[in-house]
């Protein structure tokens, strides 16, 4: 793999060369869309105080198990390409250089609780006076209005709320649900176009837009079906482990490994008898009791039982290998150091290392969309705090000297 | 609307649906494509009163909103032709069959762009157009797998669970969206349009919350955590049991966290159930403590276990009610059926109903993804019957009613 050079300045090629986004989010959710933004040549200046270390920083996995605010690989990841400029907010004359930063941006993002920004007199309605063609995204759990909407949430909480975590756990146990803060993977889908869409209208009419995102229900577009289905049938999803409706067997098996595990996905009899064929066990195929998904279904822990005796013979790569060499919808389930190994990740280019300037190297994952004209580019890491003060201070907003001191008196650029 | 001029030409099925859907929702006109039998996404459970048929797909009534519907036969050559007239007046393409198969039908990337250097050409798959996996057999399950997320659900020892609604095509979608918007904007740029390959591994990685970089940055691979999340030596418990059912409580020390930490052991504290000491204890400072040895880290399951004790007597609405007041990080855990009638959701007008054919009562939809200052989304159509609109489609290529009953008749729609 290629290392590529660590060199923080604003971008002049891309897709979204040009475009000037100032960042008020942190943690997951809002860093995921702007980083985007960043990966295909917009300017991204990222807003942070040393004040109130942003939680992103304080979580794993850390370079080499390490403690500090520059260990994250979370933070790492969330942040390339981005300007960090560290900017005391609880100070006029912080609020000061912010104001000149929205003058200077196209888009502004913040996902502070919907008090903060009124508090500073720079809420929507008094930004478009003095900038009409602004785009704003406000974006947080609960939304804008409504009576939670100064409940704080953080996206371990919207997969609460939003129902995500009672729809994964096994039978008769306590819930479980998806890995950590999972509106916060959810909700930069829909951030992201509306922005891009904001911009394209504004390009077009002139006219500014306000984006009030409520994660928790942007989110629950992913669950669609289950809403309508509780809704239209009056269903409510219970926790059934791996099954699924129409699937069987359907689930993770243990492999050989230490945590070793292989999804298996049946769709139909054809995949049986695939499967059957791929363990050497073709007597299974004539089986009463697995001949079609009712049966299968009906005997789904005898089955899971048979084949847990074959996967556990075998590593979970090489059972991924054997059964889709037969067809059946079959991965190992992968963890990092599956991951860095994939061949099909490898070829997509999905990790990328970069100069680091306290760790030597670092490594985070590529764009997600591979665009065949103008693909993304990966120009520094994620900024330690203030690390671009002087090039957002002197080159975007021109501030000299004198201006930078006086900011540094009042205790403004901490 | 926001994307009010542009046109979307969705060929995608359950493998792509959202992505149109976001795009018509933010305004595009967009006309999904069906095989002339019917989408395969109509084939998608749940049904309406449980009966299968190719208007009571949920999945259906729930991605085709905003959209109009076609029908095309895309193995036929004049099908092939007819899809090429209408690229030549899209803006976007959408697609998500097998990798190659558009290409077999002369409908791939540079097919389309040759005559048409504008067109917005997204593809969507498993695993990525080209690459050893290209080709691989994949559902919900095997992509989750596949992407970093499963193996961080579920019980440590115990066997990864996904979330039962299936994810991944949707993680992929999203990632569409984006990355077409994104090829609008280039578009303006360099005066072309583009090919976006989406790979749904990829895209569903975003939910691993960058744990896929453990072993490439030196760090140990994270654990799975029932109910919570491992924060470096530390358990931070997400889930926790009370009285009547399960809350989120997110639990932890440091600038973020710490001042939530403090004004709940505030509460415990006034309600006689913690002790002096750990209300007082430095709960911005905590972390390093215990990693400095200062403090054991058994008294961090120490801590947890009063939190647990204190959360146990009391019922999810007591917490949240009291969470409201204290500004405490605690939400109850739903179940869906409450997640529909979830007073914040009501307050804020989220709701948006829909006329559904062959559902007597109106159906009630997950509302606006955002709300807008102005340009509001709207749910302007319901999800098409198949070949709804046809007529009016076809009949911008010329084609009046001989025509498509000509065209019916040999099966090309």
């Amino acid at each position: 793999m290629t290392t590529l050079d660590n060199t923080p300045a604003i971008p002049t090629e891309g897709a979204l060369a040009g475009l000037n986004v100032l960042d008020l989010m942190w943690v997951v959710a809002g860093p995921t869309a702007t980083r985007a933004m960043a990966d295909f040549g917009a300017t991204v200046v990222r807003v942070e105080s040393a004040n109130r270390i942003e939680t992103a920083r304080g979580i794993g996995p850390y370079h080499n198990n390490g403690q500090g605010p520059d260990h994250s690989g979370l933070f790492g990841n969330m942040n390339i390409n981005k300007l960090g400029l560290s900017l005391n907010l609880g100070v006029s004359e912080g609020r000061d250089v912010l104001l000149d930063l929205i003058k200077w941006c196209d888009v502004l993002t913040e996902s502070f609780s919907p008090r903060a920004m009124r508090a500073w007199g720079m809420d929507y309605d008094s930004l478009r006076q003095i900038k009409p063609e602004l785009i704003m995204l406000s974006t947080c759990l609960f939304g804008q209005e409504g009576p939670l909407s100064r409940v704080a949430g953080f996206g371990t909480m919207g997969a609460a709320i939003g129902g995500y975590i009672a729809l994964a756990g096994n039978p008769g146990g306590s819930p479980i649900g998806p890995y950590s803060a999972y509106t916060d993977y959810l909700s930069p889908r829909f951030a992201l176009p509306t922005i891009l869409a904001a911009l394209d209208h504004r390009d077009r009419t002139g006219e500014g837009v306000y984006i009030d995102q409520a994660q928790a229900e942007s989110s629950l577009h992913f669950m669609s079906t289950a809403l309508l289905d509780y809704h239209v049938n009056g269903r409510v999803p219970q926790l059934v482990g791996n099954a699924d409706s129409d699937m069987a067997p359907h689930g993770c098996f243990a492999a050989s490994g230490d945590d070793d595990w292989v999804a298996i996905a049946v769709r139909d009899d054809g995949d049986w008898a695939n499967l059957c064929y791929a363990m050497g066990l073709g007597e299974l195929i004539c089986d009463d009791r697995f001949a079609d998904l009712a049966a299968r279904q009906a005997n789904e822990d005898e089955l899971n039982g048979i084949i847990v005796g074959w996967t556990s013979e075998h590593g979970a790569i090489e059972i991924e290998y054997m059964l889709q060499a037969f067809g059946v919808p079959a991965h190992a389930v992968s963890n990092s150091s599956a991951a860095i190994l994939d061949p099909q990740l490898l070829h997509r280019g999905h990790f990328v290392e970069m100069e680091h300037p306290t760790h030597g190297t670092t490594t985070f994952e590529a764009a997600k969309g591979q665009m065949s004209e103008t693909p993304p580019t990966y120009r520094s890491v994620a900024p330690s705090i203030g690390r671009d003060n002087d090039l957002v201070l002197r080159d975007i907003l021109g501030y000299d000297d004198e201006r930078i001191a006086e900011l540094a008196i009042a205790d403004a650029l901490t | 609307m926001l994307l009010t001029p542009y046109r979307v030409l969705d060929l995608t099925d359950q493998r792509g649906m959202l992505t149109g859907q976001i795009l018509a929702d933010l305004g595009a006109d967009v006309i999904c494509i069906e095989p002339p039998d019917g989408s395969s996404a109509r084939s998608v459970g749940p049904f309406a009163g449980d009966e299968p048929g190719p208007d009571r797909s949920l999945f259906w009534w729930a991605y085709a909103r905003n959209k109009r519907g076609i029908t095309c036969n895309l193995d036929h050559p004049d099908g092939q032709a007819l899809v090429r007239q209408l690229a030549a007046g899209a803006d976007f393409f959408l697609e998500s069959d097998d990798p190659g198969a558009m290409s077999a039908r002369e409908l791939g990337y540079h097919d389309l762009s040759a005559d048409h250097s504008d067109l917005i050409y997204t593809s969507i798959s498993a695993f990525g157009q080209t690459g050893p996996k290209a080709g691989y057999e994949a559902t919900d399950l095997i992509l989750m797998a596949a992407g970093g997320p499963l193996i961080l659900s579920g019980g440590a020892g115990e066997a990864p669970v996904r979330v039962s609604v299936p994810q991944a095509w949707s993680h992929a979608s999203g990632e569409a969206a984006i990355a077409a918007m994104i090829a609008l904007r280039a578009r303006g740029q360099i005066g072309r349009g583009q090919h976006v390959d989406i790979s749904a591994q990829q895209s569903v990685a975003a939910a691993a919350m960058s744990a896929n970089l453990a072993a490439s940055i030196g760090a140990s691979e994270t654990a799975r955590v029932a109910g919570g999340m491992a924060v470096g030596p530390f358990t931070g418990k997400l889930i926790w049991e009370v009285a009547d059912g399960y809350i989120s409580l997110t639990f932890l020390f440091g600038s973020g966290i710490g001042p939530f930490s403090q004004r709940l052991f505030n509460w415990m504290y006034d309600e006689g159930e913690c002790t002096l000491e750990d209300r007082d204890l430095d709960w911005i400072g905590l972390g390093a403590e215990f990693i400095s040895g200062a403090r054991p880290l058994s008294d961090w399951a120490r801590l947890m276990e009063v939190v647990g004790a204190f959360l146990k007597k009391r019922t999810r609405d007591e917490l949240f009610s009291e969470a409201q007041t204290r500004s405490l990080l605690i939400v109850p855990v739903t179940t869906v059926d409450e997640v529909a009638n979830f007073e914040q959701f009501e307050a804020r007008d989220f709701w948006r109903e829909h006329e559904m054919p062959g559902w007597p009562e109106p159906v009630r939809f997950p509302g606006p993804f955002v709300k807008l200052s102005d340009n509001q989304i709207e749910y302007r159509r319901r999800a098409p019957s198949l070949g709804e609109h046809n007529a009016e489609v076809y009949a911008e290529l010329g084609l009046d009613e001989d025509a498509l009953n000509d065209l019916r008749e040999r099966g090309v729609i």
